[in-house]
């Protein structure tokens, strides 16, 4: 009780001292950035959970690429759907949409509300709508300008729209809004004739009822299954959903994880720092009857008050970004996100008493075994270690924490292995910038030379500072390249006359109009294309699965039905890189694409064998494929050549460039051929680069964060060897040095530093970038003149802010009172 | 636990020493600093030790005040054997009970002279530790620098709060090491004079380490050490 008393009274009369301020502030800028994510992960972790079964609709969801006739005995309640992508018109506006037709049973779990207007509440109800009309998500009537009750034409038939979807089980696209929803009835379908022999439908099998039910059910049907198809139950159907944005979550998690570990090394240099100026105080103490472990109560009361405070700050702090952070991940999803939870508050204060602890125990422990004959012999020295020490052990317990954050070893063991090998390099890129520096020096006079001294001889501090600075820039500068360069750089790249529409869903019989028609408006196209569904089963006779190269078991290629067409031409944009293009020739021969090859190990006079609705067909590998995907044309896997395709049953596709200026042509086309899909690939970039963005511009938020932390580094350093600069101070004072130079060289120093970590910031995001770009993208390299100023110049100011902030108040100092707190 | 009262001791001791001696080994092999050192202080008494720099007097004082342990030999503080307590016991020992003043005044510079007083107090446990504090301030003649840092004071004023801060917790003991020695010769004899006021009025045991033989001739007994052994006569 005494001790808790002292312990504050202690601490709030040295609130005041650089140290603490600066343990709270790195704690707040570690916490607060891992709390940011924490929270957000959280929402959206329990959003998952509590959606659960209604999230698939069913208990148990069967979906493939084809009808399934039969199925095990069952006594399951049960519902069959398809969806399928068509377009939507109404006037001149369409709109691709995702539609969903459905039996009376839909959904089998879970509720769909439907409301009379959009935006308003909804009733719950059942999915499928009435004789003659359908239901759409809200998102969709303004798209299209129209309003409950109007008519609108999908395929070769009309509807009226009875009522729009308020909500339905859980839905990863509406997450980002890529395809509006339309619920349709299934037995309307036909009527539409939307689908195609080469449609791309999913069925979808909903199943219900008690879990041994569900359980047998689910062990007679998973043999049954192929590649193409799937059995998901409501725990996976989550995962599902959760995969995409786990993956994004995790990184940016990561990223603010870089944060928190800049905040331990800002610490670990305070509280040995701490520790080094605190000997007296705990040598005085002992002899005044203190024992060690009233010393240990004293101090952890110290520190844990201000573990505690930065830690609730910082918690507090991410409970306000996160919203933002919402906002920019999730805009449409927000509403919908729970309430911030518990856990992350919990995450929150054991990260910020880990990092703290773990930072400065090894000082505090050195602070507690000070031995009391210290305050008789001044010279008597602490115990050896150091403030790496400090740093490392904290730095292990922080990997054990960022393991149990990202919930993946191997995934932290590359990112930690990543982060070492580029701070090794930044120290050994800090060095080689200090050695320019020395140059310098030698050449520049007064203050600035005086400033220059100073970074050179405290050149321990000075690298930690530049490197620590350095990599916060490099990391904020690299996303921006990432930005500009690939994101939206990859939509400058595309060819000027590349199609901007795919028309795809072509029926045989319409495929010499539609040809008219494009030629009629002098559009630019691409051949069309006829396109079969099939799935890769056999190479050489043997199942495919068995020859697959190591690793490369479930690859994705393997998961969907690929399109395969078949033409004589090669198309542009493709080149052969082996074999020979079978061209006119008629026979069993397809040229596969190089990429896929390698994957899945074909090699050329491969003999593979697909599955064609109910058919095999084998045809050979007579050459391979280079295909520029960035081409914006339809690009195919496999091509085969004239002959075994030709009788099977086939929907064409084009690439096609409409101009901006070609007015009605588009709402011309959708009225004239009512069942082609128009999918508008201009559109589709720009909301997946805005997706994109939007992760970035999440990183970017958390990126704010790495320059704070980066930030408290530098003052951490400074702080530490400020009583040594201050005594440098008085004695140029004394010297008759005016406050001016003095304030001059400091700024110097401090400016130096700033441009210095600018520009090695620079050449890492350019050269991290040209690898990118090269080895990633294909993308030649190109240098960003702004980010040379840009950078430098933040730089300067950041740290020049900090450093002046720092240190300014021993320019202000009097002479006399300085040389007084020598003594 | 509670040692027994100082004045009630067998042999009437404070503190004592037998056979005390203090060697470290260093590069060059053994050093011996203190060999063959006995004494006793009774209650009251006031004893200076002298001799010349290096002679062993501060190490001398902290194995009296159990800041150390000695090679050989035995320490008896406030009736207990120091050799057989601790560093944690000897510390409880000392807590409230023996003060010490320092060369260095080594005061906290984040607390004002009042909260530097107030600190052995606190440690201490005093129930009235504020108000006592206030009181002890005003008899060191600093009453009102109260609330000034010690960077704030002179180096006089600095020594005198050490000095209320020595007695602030009416101590059986108070250690002093050479507490003039960062002062001038005017400043340190009023801080002498003050020493031994407050040492007067308290009845306090006073152990002071000086190398200054006009200053030591103020203290009842003196001792002069020469090369960590107790010579047979002090010089005059
Ligand atoms: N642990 C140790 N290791 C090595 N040498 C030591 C140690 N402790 C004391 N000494 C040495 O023993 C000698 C006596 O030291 P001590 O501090 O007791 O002298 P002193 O009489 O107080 O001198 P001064 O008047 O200068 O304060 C000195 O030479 C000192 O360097
Ligand atoms: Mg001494």
């Amino acid at each position: 009780m005494k001790l808790l008393r002292l312990g504050l009274w202690l601490l709030r009369r040295e609130r005041a001292s650089g140290e603490w301020r600066v343990l709270l502030l790195a704690l707040v800028i570690g916490v607060g950035s891992v709390s940011t994510t924490g929270f957000l992960g959280d929402r959206f972790k329990r959003a998952m959970r509590d959606e659960g079964a209604r999230f698939l609709g069913a208990d148990l969801l069967v979906t493939s690429p084809r009808p399934v006739d039969s199925w095990p005995a069952h006594r399951l309640t049960h519902s069959a759907a398809l969806e399928f992508a068509s377009m939507v018109s109404h006037g001149d506006a369409f709109q691709l949409a995702t539609v969903r037709a459905v039996d009376a049973a839909y959904p089998v779990a879970g509720t769909v509300k439907i409301a009379a207007q959009p935006f308003a509440p909804g009733i719950p109800g059942r999915a499928l709508p009435p004789p003659g009309a359908i239901y759409a998500d809200q998102e969709l009537l303004p798209l299209l300008g129209a309003q409950v009750g109007d008519r609108v034409q999908l395929g070769a038939t009309t509807f009226r729209i009875a009522g729009v979807v308020t909500q339905e089980p859980g839905q990863p696209g509406a997450m980002f809004g890529l395809a509006p929803r339309v619920f349709l009835r299934a037995d309307a379908v036909a009527a539409t004739q939307v689908l195609q022999p080469g449609s791309r439908v999913t069925y979808l099998y909903q199943f219900g009822g008690a879990p041994d039910a569900l359980a047998a059910f689910s062990e007679a049907m998973k043999p049954r299954l192929d590649r193409t198809q799937r059995l998901i139950g409501a725990h996976e159907g989550v995962e599902t959903l959760r995969g995409a944005f786990a993956d994004t979550d995790r990184y940016i998690q990561l990223a603010a994880l870089v944060s928190l570990l800049l905040a331990v090394v800002a610490i670990a240099i305070t509280a040995h720092h701490y520790a080094l100026r605190h000997y007296d105080q705990a040598a005085l103490l002992r002899c005044m009857g203190a024992t060690r472990r009233d010393l240990r109560t004293l101090y952890l009361i110290q520190f844990g008050s201000i573990g505690l405070a930065g830690s609730l700050a910082g918690i507090a702090l991410g409970a306000l970004l996160q919203t933002a952070l919402a906002h920019l991940l999730l805009p449409t999803a927000v509403a919908r996100l729970p309430a911030l939870g518990p856990a992350p508050v919990v995450a929150g204060v054991a990260s910020g008493f880990v990092a703290l602890a773990g930072a400065s125990m090894p000082a505090l422990l050195r602070l507690l075994h000070v031995p009391p004959l210290r305050v008789l012999r001044r010279d008597l020295p602490p115990l050896s270690g150091s403030a790496w020490v400090s740093a490392g052990g904290s730095l292990v317990l922080l990997l054990g924490l960022t393991a149990w954050y990202a919930g993946e070893l191997k995934l932290v063991g590359i990112f930690v292995g990543a982060l070492a090998g580029l701070a090794l390099l930044l120290a050994l890129l800090a060095q080689l910038a200090l050695g320019l520096g020395r140059v310098v020096q030698r050449m520049s006079y007064g203050p600035l030379r005086f400033g220059l001294a100073q970074l050179l001889r405290h050149r321990f501090d000075s690298t930690l500072q530049l490197a620590a600075f350095t990599l916060a820039l490099f990391l904020v500068a690299l996303l921006a390249l990432v930005r500009s360069d690939l994101v939206d750089g990859w939509r400058q790249q595309v060819p000027a006359d590349a199609p901007n529409h795919f028309l795809i869903n072509i029926a045989p019989h319409q495929e010499q109009d539609v040809a008219a028609f494009l030629a009629r408006h002098h559009l630019a196209t691409s051949e069309l294309y006829p396109m079969v569904r099939g799935r890769l089963t056999t190479k050489n006779g043997q199942p495919i699965e068995a020859t697959l190269p190591p690793g490369q078991a479930d690859a994705s290629t393997l998961r969907r039905e690929l399109n395969l067409s078949h033409t004589v031409t090669l198309p542009a944009n493709n080149r052969i890189i082996s074999g020979r293009w079978f061209g006119n020739r008629h026979g069993a021969e397809i040229s596969v694409e190089a990429g896929m090859a390698e994957r899945l190990g074909l090699a050329l006079d491969d003999e593979l064998g697909f599955a064609i609705g109910d058919q095999t067909i084998s045809a050979t590998i007579t050459s391979l494929r280079s295909v520029r995907w960035d081409s914006m044309q339809p690009n195919f896997f496999v091509i085969f050549a004239a002959g075994p395709l030709d009788a099977l049953p086939a929907s064409y596709l084009a690439g096609v460039r409409i101009p901006d200026d070609a007015g009605s042509v588009l709402p011309e086309f959708v009225r004239s051929f009512p069942g082609v899909t128009v999918l508008a690939l201009d559109k589709l970039i720009t909301q997946i680069t805005g997706i994109f963005n939007q992760i970035i511009a999440a990183v970017q938020l958390l990126l704010g964060f790495l320059l704070a932390a980066g930030m408290a580094v530098v003052v951490a350093t400074l702080l530490a060897g400020l009583d040594a600069r201050r005594q440098e101070a008085v004695l140029l004072r004394t010297l008759g040095a005016q406050r001016a130079y003095l304030a001059r060289a400091l700024l110097s120093e401090f400016v130096t530093l700033g441009l210095l970590a600018g520009l090695l910031a620079c050449v890492s995001a350019e050269v991290a970038m040209a690898l990118i770009a090269a080895r990633l993208f294909d993308l030649p390299m190109t240098l960003h003149p702004w980010l040379w100023f840009a950078l430098p110049a933040a730089g300067a100011a950041l740290v020049g802010a900090s450093g002046w902030l720092t240190t300014r108040h021993i320019v202000r100092v009097p002479p006399m009172q300085s040389i007084r707190a020598l003594g | 636990m509670t040692p027994p009262d100082s004045r009630r001791f067998p042999d009437g001791a404070v503190v004592s020493a037998r056979g005390l001696a203090q060697r470290v080994t260093t590069a060059d092999g053994e050093l011996t600093i203190l060999a063959d050192i006995d004494l006793t202080v009774a209650p009251g008494e006031t004893l200076a030790i002298t001799g010349a720099s290096g002679s062993g007097k501060s190490t001398l004082l902290g194995l009296l005040a159990g800041l150390d342990r000695p090679s050989a030999g035995e320490v008896m503080l406030l009736g207990a054997a120091l050799s057989e307590l601790d560093e944690d016991a000897r510390a409880r020992l000392r807590a409230g009970r023996v003060g010490f003043v320092f060369q260095s005044f080594q005061l906290l510079p984040a607390l004002s002279a009042l909260e530097n007083i107030l600190l052995p107090l606190e440690l201490a446990g005093h129930r009235d530790a504020r108000a006592r504090a206030a009181d002890w301030l005003a008899r060191v003649g600093l009453a009102e620098r109260a609330s000034h840092t010690p960077r704030q004071l002179s180096g006089g004023e600095q020594q005198r709060v050490a000095l209320a801060r020595a007695f602030a917790t009416d101590p059986q003991i108070v250690f002093a090491d050479e507490p003039t020695g960062n002062l001038d010769a005017d400043t340190g004899a009023r801080i002498i004079d003050l020493l031994f006021e407050l040492n007067a009025r308290a009845g306090t045991t006073l152990v002071l380490v000086t190398h200054d033989a006009a200053l030591a001739t103020r203290c009842a007994r003196r001792m002069h050490l020469v090369a960590g052994r107790v010579a047979a006569r002090a010089p005059a």
